[in-house]
């Protein structure tokens, strides 16, 4: 599956959008129906709790030793992490981010053009630990009727209704911090202080976050940068009780692959910033710092390029006559033949040299007589420039 | 992998092709005027390789033409003479009607927002009206950074992210490949 959706090329933004993402959604749906293939190399093994312990932990929420049972799955996520290497899924990284929030809702039967949002806020929602009046009131956005999904809604739910109960909310905050530290749960009763609920609240979900922080912290090397801009965003916007999201316990296992899937990409890519972190306003959150980050570099090197040292000693003329002389079709290029003299063609007249030697043999392959020092510098250039002339023959119009 | 190829490819002649042709009668334009042209060249460049299919683009496209903008004659330079720029025409007409339409979508999801934190205020806790105002913020702030965002209503609206964001990521693959380039030839 993975192979196939990497030989998938990108002719057009929106039937790819959708193709893709119904491909991301089978393919979830693929790894999610088959948990026991994976070794512990996959996450989604280590995640998936087997269908009996789900069902229990859906018709006994108030059990805690189901609590504890399910702890060890967090510990052994935490102790084993592997990334999964799905190089197909790791190339198309910007379109996952997305549609790890959007393919999932387009999966579910979606009339409205808001209800992505609403599908995707009823997602975040399966990990909040909202009070018992979002139960009923979410529950019917979730009520998929395919087989592959019910695995995770019904984690989803179970994790609702065990948050009904302040002991399993605090139960599930011990796992989450004990995940660092214990194999086993320590259950606090805190059911005296149920008056305080909100506060309560509000203190679970803070220790679920900084819990989180600490556990990305640790998984990922260099990702510091990226979870302050987090806590930063939490703060400003005061989203305290969106904090479980976060929650590495989320037994959503599509955000996960995805999340996971960034840092992955993340930790092999230095420059580029694309760590993630699950959620719709994270990922929208994660987008617009790409988006930003990407017109800045966009400035920056605008300018440099402008401080490039002009040379005036060629100039397009000669880089493009030859060419549509000996090799390229007469009409490619009309506007080739204007005189011109650039300041920064100096650029262009690096590339010129290399031309030269090109067209003397096919145009295709670049020859690297004179340079062979710049070679990795040059080859994008160079290959940019073969011009393919069956390909952008005569489309040089706007 | 070969898409993304050939779309570099087409974003840099034709990036070589609007420099050409926006070449100024002063020879020693300031480094900011250059910077400037280079960047307006490049972006209109990248909008152009998309050729009128995404809507980012034509926007981008109609922004550096339109009326009020001061580089106006230099974006038109760039794009070439007026029979080249078909993709151009359309968008404004369309963009104007869209535009309406989203405002008067806006002035009544305003109207009703405020009816229902009339009615039900202390609901406002509730996590799912807290995402969605997180959601809409963001949506907000991402309508504001792509070209012609705020013409498009959800869902396109993170089909032209991702598209922007691809082509943003060519282009600067690009430029940086070009200003790593000069750089060794001057070292040379």
């Amino acid at each position: 599956t993975t192979e196939t959706r990497s030989n998938v090329t990108v002719p057009d933004g929106g039937e790819v959008a959708a193709f893709e993402s119904l491909q991301f959604t089978d393919e979830i749906h693929r790894l999610i129906s088959a948990p026991a293939t994976d070794n512990a190399s996959s996450f989604t093994a280590l995640l998936e709790l087997p269908a009996t312990q789900v069902v229990e932990l859906l018709h006994s929420p108030e059990s805690v030793k189901l609590i504890v049972a399910s702890a060890p799955n967090v510990e052994d996520f935490k102790g084993s992490f592997h990334f999964p290497s799905n190089t197909g899924l790791i190339q198309k990284d910007a379109r996952f981010s997305v549609f790890s929030g959007e393919g999932n809702n387009k999966n579910e039967k979606s009339n409205s053009p808001e209800m992505t949002s609403k599908i995707s806020s009823a997602n975040l929602e399966k990990a909040v630990k909202s009070e018992p009046a979002e139960t009923a009131s979410s529950l019917p956005l979730v009520s998929d009727p395919t087989v592959e999904n019910r695995n995770i809604k019904r984690k989803d739910r179970e994790k609702k209704v065990k948050g009904s109960t302040k002991k399993s909310k605090t139960a599930t905050n011990k796992r989450l911090e004990d995940a660092e530290k214990l194999p086993y749960v320590h259950v606090r009763a805190r059911r005296g202080q149920a008056t305080d609920s909100h506060s309560l609240a509000e203190r679970a979900r803070r220790e679920k976050i900084n819990a989180r922080m600490k556990l990305l912290q640790e998984l990922v090397p260099g990702c510091n940068k990226s979870i302050g801009n987090y806590i930063f965003v939490f703060k400003s916007f005061r989203i305290k009780k969106l904090i479980a999201l976060k929650s590495p316990c989320s037994l959503n296992f599509f955000r996960m692959q995805t999340e996971f899937i960034y840092f992955d990409d993340y930790l092999r890519s230095e420059k580029s910033h694309v760590p993630q972190i699950s959620g719709t306003a994270l990922v929208l959150d994660e987008i617009i710092n790409h988006v930003q980050s990407l017109q800045r570099q966009v400035e920056f090197l605008s300018m440099r390029l402008a401080t490039v040292n002009p040379r005036i000693d060629f100039n397009l003329d000669s880089l493009f006559t030859p060419e549509s002389g000996s090799t390229m079709d007469g009409g490619n290029f009309p506007s080739l033949v204007t005189p011109l003299m650039w300041p920064d063609v100096q650029v262009n007249g690096y590339r010129q040299q290399f031309q030269h030697q090109w067209h003397f043999d096919t145009l295709k392959q670049p020859i690297w007589g004179r340079e062979e020092v710049c070679n990795n510098y040059v080859t994008l250039e160079n290959s940019l420039l073969s011009y393919d002339s069956s390909a952008n023959s005569g489309k040089i119009t706007f | 992998m070969r898409s993304r190829f050939s779309l570099k490819q087409e974003f840099l002649k034709k990036w070589i092709l609007g420099l050409q042709r926006c070449r100024s009668s002063k020879k020693n334009m300031s480094i900011f005027e250059r910077k400037k042209v280079i960047k307006l060249s490049a972006d209109v460049a990248m909008a152009s390789a998309r050729k009128g299919t995404t809507c980012w683009s034509r926007a981008l496209i109609a922004d550096a033409i339109k009326e009020g903008n001061a580089d106006k004659h230099l974006a038109e330079k760039i794009l070439g003479p007026a029979s080249e720029r078909q993709l151009t025409e359309k968008v404004p007409v369309g963009a104007m009607a869209y535009n309406k339409r989203i405002r008067s979508k806006k002035i009544l999801k305003r109207s009703s927002v405020i009816l229902r934190t009339i009615k039900c205020a202390p609901q406002a806790a509730r996590p799912s009206s807290i995402v969605k105002r997180l959601v809409g913020k963001r949506r907000q702030i991402l309508r504001s950074l792509i070209p012609g965002g705020e013409f498009m209503n959800g869902v396109s609206l993170i089909e032209e992210t991702l598209d922007y964001i691809i082509s943003l990521r060519a282009q600067v693959d690009v430029m940086r490949s070009l200003a790593s380039a000069s750089k060794l030839v001057n070292l040379n």
